[in-house]
């Protein structure tokens, strides 16, 4: 609450009294069900209070409780928007906590699986940034194609569209369909068309980059401090990438760059992801060209998995960020312990820091930039 | 029969029938006016739109339209009863009043005003109220903020708005909007004063809330604004204005600037091919419009008033003076229009020199691609 | 197939370069398949993390994650994973407490990402931060005061084990 100056006010003291407006459960800029309260003096936000949890599934139980191969279902809809990326942390994590080695055929499938899954959450972010900013679904349609192809080849490939379960412990479910190289390729050549769509319609538009540009920059060392990873730190012009930093599959034989902004403003994250895309595409073009014939599954596994005594937190490169797998095993078939560190809610809570002194619009495109998936926030 | 002449000879009767005429035009104009906008903003977004509702979705406004009708008018407990409930008719009457003078043919409208002009600046203002009391009466703080923001918004507009229309005004002599469409059956004011409808255009992209000023109703971030509570037939009186502001200040700054019913063919050719020509220019304007809304992002507050009060006003007021002096010393309109022209193409440099030194948002297009190893 | 240059040794080699750098504070090392695991008693934690973000040559700057467990017999647990972007190397942190009375100190003054990451580890399992700023439940609501990752809490809708709707037949609550 302020007051006016005796000075410039009348007798009677004029107030202005600071507003709450609640955001979300159900809003278009909360990408899900997540809920912000803001208070705000007019249009400046003078607080912000996040509440998440609407979405939680208990994801961690619910793997304690099934079967290391029967969990993996409910990985998939933790990020839901790349549900292989999910799958490929999570498998990965059970196979190097129970030795198991995966075919090299497996190891590509999986990294081209991977990267389209990266492709396809990052045009979701595009396309509902754009929105955002105010582009009146005109980004959300450009986005939609893409991914709908993108899909349709998931569904060709593994039988399902948003949560294959194609991954599997000792490598994937099935091998590739005969077609799959020529419609990938198609696919990555229309992906790049969407790109320089989307570089056109919101890159080279002044009014999106005068909404983005200085907006909310992020030094890197509060990114780090707020435990930012993914595209958000590398905004800020640390180029790490778990990736490269601490590679796991067959990342380190793939040649590709780290796109790093430089003041980790709105623009930047913007600009990071869309150039993860191009990258992204590079990975998968690689892969094919290198792609060996053989095995897609491990013969050698046993029937019912059980995992000695031991534990492991293994970090990967999830879309949103470092997309961490904690398990613990004390034998049996089920895990003891199976922990997420999912970069969306280590992201969003930092949410009050980046909100606090922009305007209400700010507010919403900052939320956007954040790119939270509330699958994987509220696990 | 002359257009010009009353309908029966009798005046009531006259005016009663013109504005029945105006109504079921206006009607049946926005119905298609939605059904366009849905067809042409899908084409840019690589949809199809509506295609179920009858034959290409032709009938999708009118399933709509009767939709909205029967479904339940709803009122929240914390609103202000009256307030809430006035404020469509309060933001449609004074769209309506603008369609009354509006000449859609040679002397063919409801009434040819003398200050024709003037008086659509008046009711224009009037639209502030009903935005208002909506925002007000609500009881949402949506709605509160959408209505305050609506009015900040269109209060500053409104300035530039005016000056750019008077800067015409100026050269017809008049506010007579027949007459003014009657003076350009050579040469459409648009080539004369350029400036004046790039700003006129702007403003009215600000005063009819269309991207990228659509701020008081913005769909992500405070879920359509002053409009939120609002359901059912009362809803739809906000969308009827909203349409019909649309087509009113199309066909108006076709007539003001375009030629209206005269250029390019004259007054000889019948009322026909006249309707028919203010037809077509206001729906160029339209499409303008809805090209824009499918391309733009939305502007900050900040950015909007800046724009206003930094840019337009004083550009509007120097093409104002700009315009006074040719008349008051009576140089050949050719000069102005070259002096027009070039204030045109400078703002267009000026804006360009912008983007290429403070945003390079050119200089951003395509760096995707190559980017430098940072290991 | 893993193609790592022998991560083991690496992250042993870490832990011993912590046992150098921090000679006074207590800790067992132990190896998981992927880091190097610190065993700290709750009483040295603070010690141990303040001098793991302060020290030059360690500057574990990146709090990663924290995991709460339930150990049944052995109390309750905290795993911390810590990061370093300037030496990139990785180390996790185990923080026993015997009994469930004993509590943690927050460490949200070092690292600020831990506020969500403690709140989210209390209310799952039940493990109590010193000084947190805002200890109220993260995920669940705020009312509610269970601990659903403990081991003794069944699987099952919170409807049913608050007896608001009946459960499925046969199935013991």
């Amino acid at each position: 609450m302020t007051t006016w100056p005796e000075s410039q006010g009348a007798s009677t003291s004029l107030e202005t009294v600071d507003m709450t407006i609640n955001i979300g459960p159900q809003h278009p800029a909360t990408h899900g069900v997540f809920r912000m309260v803001l208070t705000v003096d007019g249009e400046l936000v003078k607080d912000c209070e996040p509440y998440i949890g609407y979405l939680h599934r208990g994801l961690e139980k619910l793997t304690e409780n099934a079967d290391y191969r029967q969990a993996m279902g409910w990985w998939d809809r933790t990020d839901y928007l790349a549900g292989m990326c999910c799958e490929g942390a999570y498998v990965m994590a059970v196979e190097k906590l129970a030795g198991i080695e995966v075919p090299e055929r497996a190891e590509y499938i999986r990294v081209i699986m991977m990267e389209l899954s990266r492709i396809n959450s990052h045009f979701m972010f595009l396309g509902a940034f754009g929105a955002d900013v105010g582009s009146f679904g005109t980004s959300f349609t450009y986005g939609w194609r893409e991914r709908e192809r993108i899909y349709d080849l998931f569904e060709e490939v593994a039988g399902d569209r948003m949560f294959p379960t194609y991954f599997k412990v000792g490598g994937v479910t099935m091998d590739l369909p005969e077609n799959f190289e020529a419609r990938c390729r198609d696919i990555l050549s229309s992906v790049r068309q969407g790109l320089e769509d989307f570089d056109g319609l919101l890159t080279g538009n002044e009014v999106f980059v005068e909404r983005c540009r200085d907006l909310n920059p992020v030094t890197t060392e509060q990114a780090i401090a707020w435990g930012f990873t993914g595209p958000m730190l590398r905004a800020t012009g640390l180029g790490w990438d778990i990736r490269k930093a601490e590679p796991y599959s067959i990342y380190e034989r793939l040649n590709f760059d780290i796109p790093t902004g430089k003041q980790g403003d709105v623009f930047d994250r913007y600009w990071v992801r869309l150039s993860e895309m191009y990258q992204s595409a590079r990975i998968i073009e690689q892969c094919l060209d290198e792609i060996p014939s053989g095995r897609v599954l491990n013969p050698d596994l046993p029937k019912t998995l059980r995992i000695d005594e031991g534990e492991l937190y293994l970090p990967t490169e999830g879309t949103k960020g470092e997309y961490g797998v904690y398990l613990m095993a004390q034998g049996g078939t089920n895990a003891y312990r199976a922990k997420l560190r999912s970069p969306s809610f280590s992201n969003l809570s930092a949410l009050r820091d980046l909100v606090v002194g922009n305007y209400v619009a700010d507010a919403i495109i900052i939320l956007g930039s954040l790119d939270i998936v509330l699958g994987e926030v509220d696990k | 029969m002359s257009f010009g002449d009353a309908f029966f000879g009798i005046s009531w009767l006259d005016i009663i029938i013109r504005t029945l005429i105006v109504v079921i035009a206006m009607t049946v104009v926005v119905i298609y006016l939605t059904y366009g906008e849905r067809k042409v903003v899908a084409r840019f977004q690589m949809r199809l739109g509506p295609t179920r509702t009858g034959p290409a979705g032709l009938l999708q406004g009118v399933a709509d339209a009767l939709k909205l009708v029967v479904k339940e008018d709803l009122r929240p407990r914390n609103a202000d009863r009256w307030v809430f409930e006035f404020a469509p008719y309060a933001t449609f009457v004074p769209v309506f009043l603008v369609l009354l003078t509006l000449p859609f043919a040679e002397n063919w409208g409801v009434r040819n005003l003398a200050l024709g002009m003037f008086f659509v600046f008046a009711v224009l203002g009037l639209n502030i109220v009903g935005v208002l009391m909506a925002g007000f009466g609500s009881g949402n703080k949506y709605a509160l903020l959408g209505g305050v923001r609506a009015a900040a918004q269109m209060i500053s507009y409104e300035i530039p708005l005016v000056v750019a229309l008077l800067t015409v005004a100026m050269l017809a002599g008049t506010l007579d909007l027949n007459l003014i469409a009657s003076l350009q059956g050579d040469r459409p004011f648009i080539l004369v004063q350029p400036l004046a409808f790039v700003i006129f255009f702007i403003a009215l992209l600000s005063e009819l809330h269309r991207a990228p000023f659509d701020i008081p109703v913005a769909e992500s971030e405070i879920v359509g604004g002053y409009f939120v509570e609002y359901s059912g037939i009362r809803w739809s009186m906000f969308q009827l204005a909203e349409y019909a502001a649309l087509w009113g200040f199309s066909i108006f700054g076709s007539v003001i600037f375009l030629g209206g019913w005269n250029f390019p063919f004259g007054s000889e050719v019948g009322v026909g091919l006249q309707l028919a020509l203010t037809l077509i220019k206001s729906t160029l304007m339209i499409l303008l419009i809805f090209w824009v809304r499918a391309t733009m992002p939305r502007l900050r507050m900040d950015q909007l008033m800046s724009f206003c009060w930094k840019v337009l006003i004083e550009i509007s007021f120097v093409l104002l003076l700009i315009t006074g002096f040719f008349l008051y010393y009576n140089w050949p309109q050719e000069i102005l229009a070259l002096v027009n022209w070039g204030g045109a193409l400078l703002l267009l440099t000026v804006i360009f020199i912008r983007t290429r030194r403070k945003s390079e948002a050119e200089d951003l297009v395509g760096t995707y691609k190559n980017i430098e190893v940072t290991e | 197939m893993t193609t790592e240059t022998s991560p083991a040794s690496k992250n042993t080699e870490t832990a011993e370069l912590i046992r150098t750098q921090l000679p006074d504070i207590p800790f067992e090392i132990s190896v998981t398949k992927t880091y190097a695991d610190l065993r700290v008693e709750p009483e040295n934690f603070l010690l141990l993390v303040d001098g793991l973000h302060k020290n030059d040559a360690l500057s574990f700057d990146l709090l990663r994650n924290i995991v709460a467990l339930d150990m049944g017999e052995e109390g309750l647990w905290a795993k911390y994973h810590f990061y370093s972007f300037i030496h990139g190397h990785g180390i996790q942190v185990t923080v026993p407490t015997k009994s469930i009375d004993l509590t943690i100190p927050s460490i949200t003054n070092i690292y600020p990402t831990a506020n969500w990451h403690e709140r989210e580890a209390a209310e799952m399992v039940g493990l109590k931060f010193q000084n947190h700023p805002d200890p109220r439940n993260l995920l669940l609501e705020e009312d509610l005061d269970i601990h659903p990752l403990r081991k003794e809490h069944p699987l099952q809708k919170p409807e049913i084990l608050q007896g608001i709707e009946e459960g499925p037949p046969g199935v013991e609550q």
